[in-house]
């Protein structure tokens, strides 16, 4: 998680991850951002992130991002 | 037989409701999927061939691959590690595969049927500017209706079902309604499976509820149609076929009317639509959400034909920036050019095929191609300033969200809208760019009130019923913007005001629609798309 958190960090600092629900329905997060997340997940913690996986639900939160590199680690 | 006719609402949806209500259990999706069948056949008779055989290959495609996924997850059970990655990369190149093989059909005989001729004609051009002795001939081609609608409502399907998102439809008939649902033939939305799946196929008994929401949602679409639409199809088509005897504030009141009437014309039939859909309790997706209230041209985008939008960005942005080579640009860039230049990169690259193919689905002309770059390089210029006017923003102490910085940004991106649907309706991309010229030649306000609009074929009463049925659509999308949903606070109010209402609706359609002597019927927009 803390290597999450220091990726989410560099892409914005100024947005508080603990506890922000709402990264995409609020647009904290633009598609830039996003992509760029994606990148550097997949350097992290090698894992591939496939376009299906480019849903809000999967982004909202630090939760559901670490949620979502979990299960891809485990497939 | 188009959604606004006579003929669908009074006499096709009252029996198709009838015999929804008299099928007998398990039969009335039956009774909707040849309700699709027939109302397909009216409009493109023997061509229905086609929306037969678009339905048998996506659902023989979603079972493949529904099949494959079945497979992997078999086959990757027992291994561990590096081999059970191999064995799931193994599938899912198979399942790619799969996928490529439904999609270039499908796409390839939209290609054919739609950009053909419009390819042969270039391309013989190039030959002729080359002296060769070569030309493609033009073919009479004949599409069928609603075949750019359909057939990305089927590649989502199918790209879903590879996404694992969805599981594969087993029911053909299922899969055949999902295609064939007739309120959404001739000009979508395009649903995605998900959106309408739970609606569609629990063949609800008809409701006394969802026939009054539903009708009178028919009812509104009615009246944007018939009496704002239609009647402003003449001066526009007036000035537009006519460009070159026009300047001024004629070409630009010109552009802001067929502005008005695509949304009208577009927005009202949409209403017809979902309308339909729920008489018989089926959800469809909405595809407006008050255009005219955005801020900027993305923002319009997101508001304006949304399940097109929806569908871009799932299928053609989100591919593109999680594609090796936009994945590569973003690292490269980070660590060497900086992040503004590497998100401008990123986003020419994301954005560019969105937009090419937003141009070219609107039909194989310049002037499309053109619309849809103009989208494009206007987003862009809006990305590439951000910073630069966040700190111009910052620096004179303007709130992004006060009042008046809000009404700027709505008329710079009305400014934005006409002169995109100026191109749009124009002749051609030469005629586009006459007609955004002559706005600045001999331009004079006083014409706006001396009489020289009169003169495009609208007499007093019209202009009066234009601006009317205008002011109760915008304050009728001014309440919506605040949250609230007129139908259900108007349900929801003492019954003499609702059947007030109502019966003002009910009225104003059958006084002020533009019917009889001096109008011709208007086809719609976007059942030619």
């Amino acid at each position: 998680m803390e290597t999450l958190m220091n990726i989410l960090r560099e892409i914005d600092d100024s947005i508080d991850y603990e506890k922000e629900q709402a990264l995409i329905d609020d647009r904290l997060l633009d598609s830039f951002g996003v992509i760029t997340l994606v990148a550097e997940l997949e350097d992290a913690f090698d894992i591939s992130i496939e376009a299906s996986e480019m849903v809000p639900e999967n982004f909202n939160s630090a939760g559901a991002i670490y949620k979502m590199v979990c299960r891809l680690q485990e497939n | 037989m188009s959604y606004d006719s006579l003929l669908y609402v009074a006499l096709f949806l009252p029996l198709c409701l009838a015999a929804y209500r008299f099928a007998p259990e398990g039969w009335r999706r039956r009774v909707l999927l040849a309700a699709g069948y027939v109302f397909f056949w009216m409009l493109s008779g023997k061509l229905l061939i086609y929306l037969l055989g678009t339905t048998l290959l996506v659902h023989c495609v979603g079972i493949w691959l529904g099949w494959l996924k079945s497979e992997e997850k078999a086959a990757a059970a027992g291994v561990r590690g590096s081999e059970r990655k191999a064995v799931k990369a193994a599938y899912q190149k198979q399942s790619r595969q799969v996928l490529m093989l439904g999609t270039a059909i499908l796409l390839g005989i939209l290609a054919w049927l739609k950009y053909y001729n419009f390819f042969a004609e270039n391309m013989s051009g190039v030959l002729e500017a080359f002296h060769l002795p070569f030309t493609l001939e033009e073919k009479s081609l004949i599409m069928p209706v609603g075949i750019s609608f359909y057939t990305l409502q089927a590649v989502g399907y199918m790209a879903d079902v590879y996404w694992g998102k969805i599981k594969a439809e087993t029911s053909l008939e299922k899969t055949a309604l999902f295609l064939a649902f007739f309120p959404q033939i001739m000009e979508g939305p395009i649903s995605r499976y998900t959106d309408v799946a739970d609606t569609l196929f629990a063949e609800k008994p008809l409701e006394l509820s969802n026939i009054q929401n539903g009708y009178i949602r028919i009812l509104w679409g009615l009246f944007k149609k018939k009496i704002v639409a239609d009647r402003l199809a003449v001066p526009v088509a007036m000035v537009f076929d006519h460009y070159t005897s026009y300047s001024g504030v004629v070409t630009a009141v010109a552009a802001v009317a067929y502005t008005v009437q695509l949304y009208m014309e577009f927005s009202g039939c949409m209403d017809i639509i979902i309308g339909s859909g729920e008489l018989f309790g089926i959800r469809l997706p909405e595809n407006f959400r008050q255009p005219f209230c955005a801020k900027n041209a993305a923002e319009f985008w997101r508001r304006w034909h949304i399940t097109l939008g929806v569908w871009f960005k799932t299928y053609i942005f989100y591919p593109v920036s999680m594609s090796g080579i936009v994945k590569k640009w973003n690292q490269y860039g980070r660590k060497r050019l900086g992040r503004y230049v590497t998100m401008l990169g990123t986003s020419a690259m994301a954005l560019l095929p969105v937009w090419l193919c937003n141009g070219l689905w609107h039909g194989a002309r310049w002037s499309y191609i053109f619309y849809g770059l103009y989208y494009f390089t206007l987003i862009l210029l809006g990305i590439a300033v951000q910073p630069a006017r966040d700190r111009i923003l910052t620096a004179c102490r303007i709130r992004e969200d006060s009042r008046v910085w809000r009404r700027i940004q709505i008329t710079k991106t009305w400014v934005i809208i006409f002169v995109g649907e100026l191109f749009f309706r124009a002749d051609g991309f030469r005629a586009g760019l006459y007609m955004f010229r002559s706005i600045f030649e001999d331009f004079r306000i006083r014409q706006l009130w001396d009489g020289t609009l009169l003169g495009l074929g609208l007499q007093k009463s019209d202009i009066a019923a234009v601006i009317a049925g205008c002011i109760v659509a915008a304050l009728a999308g001014m309440i919506k913007e605040r949250g609230v949903n007129i139908r259900e606070r108007l349900g929801e109010s003492r019954l003499p005001v609702r059947w007030c209402a109502y019966y003002a609706l009910i009225l104003a359609v059958i006084i002020f629609a533009a019917y009889g002597d001096g109008y011709q019927k208007v086809d719609l927009i976007y059942a030619g798309f």
